[in-house]
């Protein structure tokens, strides 16, 4: 085998060379993989990585060949470990031949790589797998067309069956054949390739594919040692100068161009036959978007979150956790540990009204953590069994009613996951007036999803009437506001759900991992600002300032939105971190200290509340500080007034909460 | 990796979290160039590193304990 870090450039196939298997993951490669080699296996870590590779001995047209499986990957030419391990075999191996594994049931994935490896120049025998669920599912492949289009042979397997093993093994006992299908990408990127091309060493093999990869991933491409630095610096000045034209990464733009021509060859050789019975997940799918039968699955789908986050997380697990494990246990166990602290101040510090363990690592692991792993546990469920872009699409309709254009709608739904990821999102709106405006109504009425979990926990205590009225003041003012976006957004239909992946029951694995991931990720963020956050208000207290500020706040406060003084405080978390501000209102109301109209009033202040600090400086940093401010400027007041508002609305109609 | 909302497969390693983020320093999560959707990347998480090894063991475990029956 050659070393991945010779100084060859793409070695030319070889009549003597292994067959190597190259697919998307999940394809069945091993199962092939051990149909053609029996039990004449070795595998190792490829050398340099911790990418295993297994290496066996088949029998083809009775000669003995060689044959390499390779790990499963979606693009050959991107910068994963798994992507440089495949590559550098099919370059530095000498394939006599490649065998593409493709899953019947989703071709375009593996014409991807048909496409990279058509422009790479190597050989290959495309082994549609897994005909008969394809089958089953009314997908037709006409396979002559396709081999037609393609160049090479193309065969139907069903590898766990050994079906079409036959089949395969005469394609590989002929001769090789390189494909015609590659995708031709957009004038100023064919331009691009042709220049970097005119600069390779006379004699570059696939000089194309070099020069595609030069492109689009400088790291890959430097691993082609036979490129000699100056053309690889050449080849960026093209990059650069081709990057300024998109607003997405060239890498993208390439991948996505050469989808286009993928699919342009799945549209001619892929019908779909109505199948016998249709199933109970595709009838289950169909109406979960439709605008009338869709509402009451929605609705369901809603209450059923809410029942399981706002009752099951923030109510049990909250009062375990809460209670129990730092009630009883925790909090006891830290103040007798640093009761040995003989500096009053340090012990204050950490187990004090604003201490670090009695209202971060409270706030962080006892209120917040139970509340968000539930709602991600059921985020994860909802991603998973596939109906949540079907909710997406739902919930598109009345936000397009509400006067917002297509586009605008994106960031919006997104602001439901984290306001600041969406904030950055509104890049695919046209102008900066569009942008300004999505930006303000995120940071204004979407609450995040952490923040949205702690509220729905609240909720859970407090009733129906309390979480309608929220509902209806939130998406009172996404309507005023959107119907001011409407006057200047011009409107303009959306497309952005590209496919609609089918209704499943979800995978127990996937959604452990998502929500662990999650999980991690939120911790990770989350605990050390709640630890500056305490620290922020410990010092405040300790200088008296937080009094005064509460002194000076209580106009607004408490004769303007009739709340206790201490919820001050928990406005000035908010500003940290929303969900931070929420909790503290949890907390407080869990305390007694906010009756159901004070609770509803400071929910509906804290989730029209100004962005968190993230959300704000990405505000800065995608438009300016003076936006950022007068974004603030706006939504501070404007929170107050709709909090008032509601609070002098509901006492004069005297509405029992 | 596909998109869980607009159904688009693209590669984590092309849309990085971007570096104007004030939170982006090791930050795993990934937006779909297509739709925005944010997802995190698996493979950037300890804990789901940790599940799956536990997974793995406790399939060897199961097997070897199946090849002794």
């Amino acid at each position: 085998m050659q070393c991945h870090g010779s100084k060859e450039t793409l070695a030319a196939p070889s009549k003597d060379g292994p067959i190597v298997l190259v697919g998307n993951p999940n394809v069945g490669k091993s199962v092939l993989f051990g149909l053609l080699t029996r039990r004449y296996v070795t595998v190792s870590n490829y050398p340099g990585t911790t990418v295993e590779v297994a290496r066996g001995a088949a029998s083809v047209d009775g000669l003995r060949e060689v044959v390499i499986d390779t790990p499963g990957v979606n693009n050959l030419l991107a910068p994963g470990e798994c992507e440089r391990v495949t590559r550098d075999i099919l370059m530095h191996e000498r394939p006599s031949v490649v065998v593409l594994v493709a899953d019947a049931k989703n071709l375009s994935r593996a014409l991807v790589l048909a496409a990279q490896l058509g422009e790479m120049e190597v050989p290959f025998v495309l082994a549609l797998n897994m005909s008969d669920e394809a089958q089953e599912r009314g997908i037709d492949i006409d396979t002559g067309l396709l081999s037609d289009i393609l160049g090479v042979e193309v065969v139907s397997m069903v590898a766990t069956r050994g079906e079409g093993l036959d089949d395969l093994a005469r394609a590989l006992a002929g001769p090789p054949r390189l494909s015609r299908f590659t995708a031709t990408y957009d004038e100023a990127i064919e331009q691009a390739v042709e220049q970097v091309v005119t600069l390779l060493p006379a004699g570059t093999r696939a000089p194309r594919s070099v020069a595609v990869m030069l492109l689009t991933n400088r790291k890959g491409a430097a691993a082609l040692e036979g490129v000699p630095e100056e053309v690889a610096e050449r080849a960026a000045a093209i990059r650069r100068d081709l990057r300024a034209r998109y607003r997405q990464p060239l890498g993208y733009v390439v991948n996505h161009q050469r989808l286009d021509a993928v699919r342009r060859v799945v549209a001619s050789v892929y019908s779909r036959r109505q199948t016998a019975r249709e199933s109970l997940a595709s009838i289950l799918g169909r109406l979960a978007i439709h605008p009338i039968a869709g509402v009451p699955i929605v609705l369901a789908v809603l209450y059923l979150v809410y029942k399981f986050v706002g009752e099951f997380g923030a109510g049990t697990l909250v009062g375990f956790m809460e209670g129990t494990v730092f009630g009883r246990y925790i909090n006891p166990w830290a103040a007798d540990a640093v009761a040995w602290v003989p500096v009053g101040i340090v012990r204050d510090f950490l187990v004090g009204e604003y201490g670090l363990v009695t209202v971060a690592l409270t706030y962080g692991f006892a209120i917040i953590l139970p509340i968000v792993s539930t709602f991600f546990l059921v985020f994860s469920l909802l991603e998973d069994s596939g109906y949540l872009p079907r909710l997406a699409v739902m919930v598109n309709r009345p936000f397009k009613a509400m006067g917002l254009n297509g586009k605008a709608v994106l960031p919006m739904i997104l602001g439901l996951g984290c306001d600041t990821m969406a904030t950055m999102t509104t890049r695919i709106l046209d102008t900066r007036k569009e942008r300004l405006q999505v930006t303000l109504l995120l940071a204004l009425a979407v609450p995040c999803s952490a923040q949205l979990g702690v509220i729905l926990g609240m909720m859970g205590g407090l009733g129906p009437r309390v979480t309608l009225i929220w509902v209806g003041v939130l998406v009172g003012t996404l309507f005023a506001v959107g119907y001011l976006a409407s006057r200047v957004l011009p409107g303009r239909g959306s497309d952005f759900i590209q496919e609609l992946p089918p209704l499943r029951l979800p995978r127990l694995s996937n959604v452990v991992l998502k929500t662990l991931a999650r999980l991690e990720w939120y911790l990770k963020e989350v605990l050390p600002l709640f630890i500056a956050g305490t620290a922020f208000l410990f010092t405040l207290d300790r200088l008296g300032a937080l009094s005064r500020i509460e002194r000076l706040m209580s106009p607004l406060v408490e004769s303007w939105l009739g709340l206790p003084s201490q919820a001050t405080g928990m406005l000035i978390m908010g500003f940290l971190r929303r969900d931070y501000g929420a909790a503290g209102l949890f907390d407080l109301s869990r305390d007694g200290l906010l009756d159901p109209l004070q609770s509803l009033v400071s929910l509906v202040v804290i989730t029209l509340f100004v962005p968190c600090i993230a959300n704000f400086f990405m505000i800065v940093k995608e438009f300016s500080l003076k936006t950022a401010l007068a974004v603030a400027g706006f939504i501070f007041p404007f929170a107050f007034l709709v909090g008032g508002v509601l609070s002098l609305t509901v006492r004069a109609l005297n509405v029992g909460l | 990796m596909k998109c869980a909302l607009c159904g688009h497969e693209f590669d984590a390693d092309d849309v990085r979290c971007s570096p104007a983020c004030p939170l982006a320093g090791g930050c795993p999560v990934v937006c779909c160039p297509r739709c925005g959707y944010q997802t995190l990347d698996e493979s950037r998480s300890v804990l789901v590193r940790l599940a799956r090894k536990a997974g793995a063991v406790a399939k060897r475990v199961a097997g070897a304990r199946e090849e002794v029956s």
